[in-house]
């Protein structure tokens, strides 16, 4: 029995980092044939107009559509706001005191997401950065208090954002999550988009015929639908919290959502600050202010009514407030942090932090109101006139 | 270290560079080295044990040949084949022989339970040395001198955990005649890898999910519907599962110049049971053929010892999977089967029953038996799957006597599985994995390129699901 590897049996090395070249060269033509595929279908392709409506994406590119024709609807005072689900408010409202702010406010936030996402919305709401008076971005703090999940981490983003990724923005998005491991999956996902649809083309595979038609009703409904849209009428009258010991006394007819988001969002503990929040805030509302650098539109910030009863400031040593630094940036204006405190009333929130029907009413009224004022201040709007003219 | 991990796929990366980069006298070591750091990545205490069976069965192979046939020789087999199967009893049927003893001595089951971590990989290289002191015994196979030779055909990393069960003469065959892979193996092992993860990630995981779900809640999902769904999705996990990772030990033994035998040959696609088991899992089913079937006397003596012979060997299958009752139903259930398959009038040998593009009776009548044997086979899976004989009963009384129920399987899902049959029966018919081999460079990678976008589409990415067999 001869030696295992033996010299003499062994082929010769000759040609060996041809083989592997060869070997090599198939498996890169391979994913590049598999990323062609990906991209054909998912990024120049039809898919992205087929996605459920319900999901991330999906109602993501159905608010980007829906101002698309707003834009197209509405003259010269149009005013896009940003925000997650605590921007709560009716742009009806705001459309039918119009006459008297002189400026239209539309919604181009959307629940769940933060400053990233507006980023994107943004840019291809509006390519040229000049078609808004101003860009309202409603934050629920101005300083910086960093909570349990870090924004910058966030992967939903990917979701919301998979179809308006290029293939150009890739490195600059991949690169802005903080940790390795969701670096790597955000750019896994964004190079083959397929990794981020798969869930809505497997449900879309399952029924096509039902997905398109939704998807139909969904385009031409959803205008309409948001624009009619009323809140909960409940409220969390008889909440109080005993801030020393974080003890909650839920209304009496609370429901488990209600109890949970006082407990989650109010209630809580404070944790490590970090600063991880500020600097995601440095970045992306960084990034949204210079893309109306020497723009006529402003950017104006705006504290939120932060909830059914606010948290006291001394709970957290909070080590930082991007905003107000941002806001010495030209084009920038931070408006007066007490502005919406007269909303902060358990008989106006319908849970912890979502204000219900008769807040959402106020807080259109009052927000459209202080809006124009800061634009009027800053010269950015002409005052209008009483008749409404 | 599971090979559907970007872990696996790194260190695979590592140990080929070294491995090439190597003077040849060195390259046994980086493999040697490799395969303990592969194993010892999930439990490097169970080296230990891997050593001692490789060292006890190197010494046999060395003292066999040393004695004259006779009792001496039979003994150094036997002290071999107590300690393999010694330590195989001890780690896998221990608690299962200790609690059926507690309850036929009234007591509770887990009386003399003992916490036993059973070894990975442990029912793979228990059966690769047993065949390798039986053949030397035989005379079949010379004894290997060098010992670093021998750990190596023992721990060989790609088929470690989970086979394919290599024989001694193929491994050492391409050991000691090793040729560096040309670019068509370097091709072959690529798609091997390729097409492993998609049936692991794209096929199995899918099914898993429904399957799971099915068997973890059986008594919440009533009805015939989903049972079957259940059933009909294990099968496929099972077989996508263990085929995909045969797939990749393949692919990747091929990057190192080392050829292993198929271990699946298309097996729903059989026209029969004893089609089926030459096409499924074939390194076991020809194990015990060679090594327990036929010592046992096989099909030449009378025909109620064959069906003994067959009902034996399928019992100790089954508990070679695993040490419960299930197993040894299940195993019993296909002995039974093939059993009962050879007593039929006309029966024919698995050749004749293969499809063939004739207009024969016999091919006529394909598409019935191989659907009957499909379905026999997943009435079967339901004593692999289910967690205990009640749950199988279960299972069992639902698929025959429930009322509708919902599905699990979404349409994209049988989908899947139709689109698989399709390719299947064109490589049956077609050999087409042959024909892409040949195929200029362009066309490989268009085709390279289809399945890992049908990774990307239909793969399991976040989850890595083990493998179904690393339980074994």
């Amino acid at each position: 029995m001869q030696p295992a590897f033996d010299e003499s049996t062994v082929t010769a090395g000759t040609g060996r980092w041809r083989r592997f070249s060869s070997a090599l060269s198939l498996l890169m033509l391979g994913i590049l044939a598999a990323f062609c595929l990906d991209g054909l279908i998912f990024r120049i392709g039809p898919y992205p107009k087929f996605l459920e409506p319900d999901s991330a994406a999906g109602e993501f590119e159905l608010i980007l559509q829906r101002e698309k024709e707003a834009q197209a609807q509405y003259g010269d005072n149009l005013v896009a706001t940003l925000g997650d689900s605590r921007l709560g408010y009716y742009p009806r409202v705001s459309a039918q005191i119009s006459g008297r702010t002189g400026i239209m406010l539309r919604n181009a936030g959307m629940a769940g997401t933060n400053a990233r996402v507006w980023y994107y919305m943004m840019r291809d709401l509006d390519p040229t950065a000049r078609r808004y008076r101003a860009v309202v971005i409603g934050i629920s703090d101005y300083d910086d208090e960093d909570g349990y999940f870090d924004d910058a981490d966030n992967l939903a983003d990917l979701h919301y954002l998979i179809a308006r990724l290029r293939l150009s923005d890739i490195p600059e998005f991949a690169a802005s999550y903080r940790t390795a491991a969701a670096r790597f999956e955000v750019f896994r996902g964004a190079l083959f988009k397929g990794l981020t649809y798969q869930t809505d083309l497997l449900q879309f595979l399952s029924h096509p015929r039902k997905r398109i038609d939704y998807v139909k009703l969904a385009r031409s409904g959803y205008p309409v639908w948001t624009w009619d849209y009323v809140d909960s009428k409940r409220n969390l009258v008889g909440l109080q919290i005993d801030w020393a010991t974080l003890k909650v006394t839920d209304p009496p007819d609370a429901d488990a959502v209600q109890r949970d988001s006082v407990r989650s969002f109010l209630a809580h503990p404070a944790v490590r600050q970090t600063g991880n929040l500020a600097a995601y805030r440095r970045e992306w509302y960084g990034k949204i202010i210079d893309r109306y650098r020497g723009s006529r539109t402003k950017i104006i910030f705006i504290r939120l009514p932060r909830g059914a009863i606010p948290r006291p400031a001394n709970l957290v040593h909070k080590l930082s407030s991007s905003v107000r630094e941002l806001a010495s940036r030209p084009n920038v204006i931070i408006d007066d942090e007490h502005a919406f405190e007269s909303l902060e009333h358990p008989e106006l929130f319908k849970d912890g932090l979502h204000l219900n029907d008769e807040g959402d009413t106020r807080f259109s009224i009052l927000m459209s109101e202080e809006v124009s004022r800061l634009l009027i201040q800053a010269g950015a709007l002409r005052k209008p006139r009483p008749d409404g003219l | 270290m599971v090979f559907n991990t970007i872990g696996f796929f790194e260190f695979l990366a590592v140990v080929l560079a070294l491995f090439y980069t190597s003077p040849l006298r060195l390259r046994r070591y980086v493999l040697l080295f490799a395969s303990y750091y592969f194993y010892g990545s999930w439990n490097a205490k169970f080296i230990v044990l891997l050593l001692t069976l490789t060292v006890i069965d190197y010494t046999a192979g060395i003292w066999i040949p040393r004695f004259a046939p006779g009792p001496k020789r039979k003994a150094v087999l036997i002290l071999s084949l107590v300690a393999n199967l010694g330590f195989l009893g001890f780690f896998k049927y221990y608690n299962f022989l200790a609690s059926n003893l507690a309850v036929l001595a009234g007591k509770p089951d887990n009386a003399f339970y003992l916490n036993i971590v059973l070894p990975l990989g442990i029912s793979f290289h228990t059966f690769q040395s047993i065949s390798y002191v039986v053949d030397v015994y035989r005379g079949e196979q010379e004894p290997v001198r060098d010992p670093i030779d021998y750990a190596l055909y023992i721990c060989f990393f790609p088929q470690l955990v989970a086979g394919p069960i290599v024989r001694a003469r193929n491994f050492f065959h391409d050991l000691f005649h090793w040729t560096a892979p040309a670019v068509d193996d370097l091709s072959r092992g690529i798609f091997m890898i390729g097409l492993g993860l998609v049936k692991k990630m794209a096929f199995a995981d899918q099914f898993a999910k429904v399957a799971n779900s099915y068997f973890g809640h059986v008594a919440e999902r009533q009805g015939w519907l989903p049972a079957w769904s259940g059933a009909l999705a294990f099968g496929l996990q099972i077989y996508f599962d263990f085929a995909g990772y045969t797939d990749i030990a393949i692919g990747v033994a091929k990057l190192f110049g080392f050829h292993f035998p198929p271990n699946f040959r298309r097996p729903y696609l059989a026209a029969s049971i004893t089609d089926f088991w030459r096409r499924w899992h074939i390194s076991l089913s020809s194990w015990l053929r060679d090594y327990l079937y036929i010592p046992l006397g096989g099909n030449r003596g009378s025909q109620l010892a064959t069906y003994r012979n067959l009902m034996l060997t399928m019992l100790l299958g089954g508990l070679w999977h695993g040490a419960s009752w299930n197993f040894m139903i299940w195993g019993g259930y296909h002995g039974a089967l093939l059993s009962v398959e050879r007593s039929l009038p006309g029966r024919q040998k698995a050749d004749d029953i293969s499809p063939r593009p004739s207009w024969s009776a016999q091919s006529l009548s394909y598409p019935f038996r191989a659907l009957l044997t499909f379905l026999l086979v997943l009435v079967g899976w339901v004593f692999f799957r289910a967690a205990n004989l009640t749950e199988s009963v279960a299972v069992l009384r639902q698929m025959f006597h429930g009322h509708k129920g919902l599905p699990l399987l979404e349409p994209w899902h049988m989908g899947l599985a139709l689109g698989s049959l399709a390719v299947a029966l064109f490589e049956e018919k077609l050999d087409w994995f042959e024909r892409l081999m040949d195929a200029p460079v362009l066309v490989r990678a268009a085709a390279l390129g289809c399945m890992l976008f049908c990774l990307v589409v239909f793969g399991v990415i976040d989850t890595a699901i083990p493998f179904v067999y690393f339980q074994f």
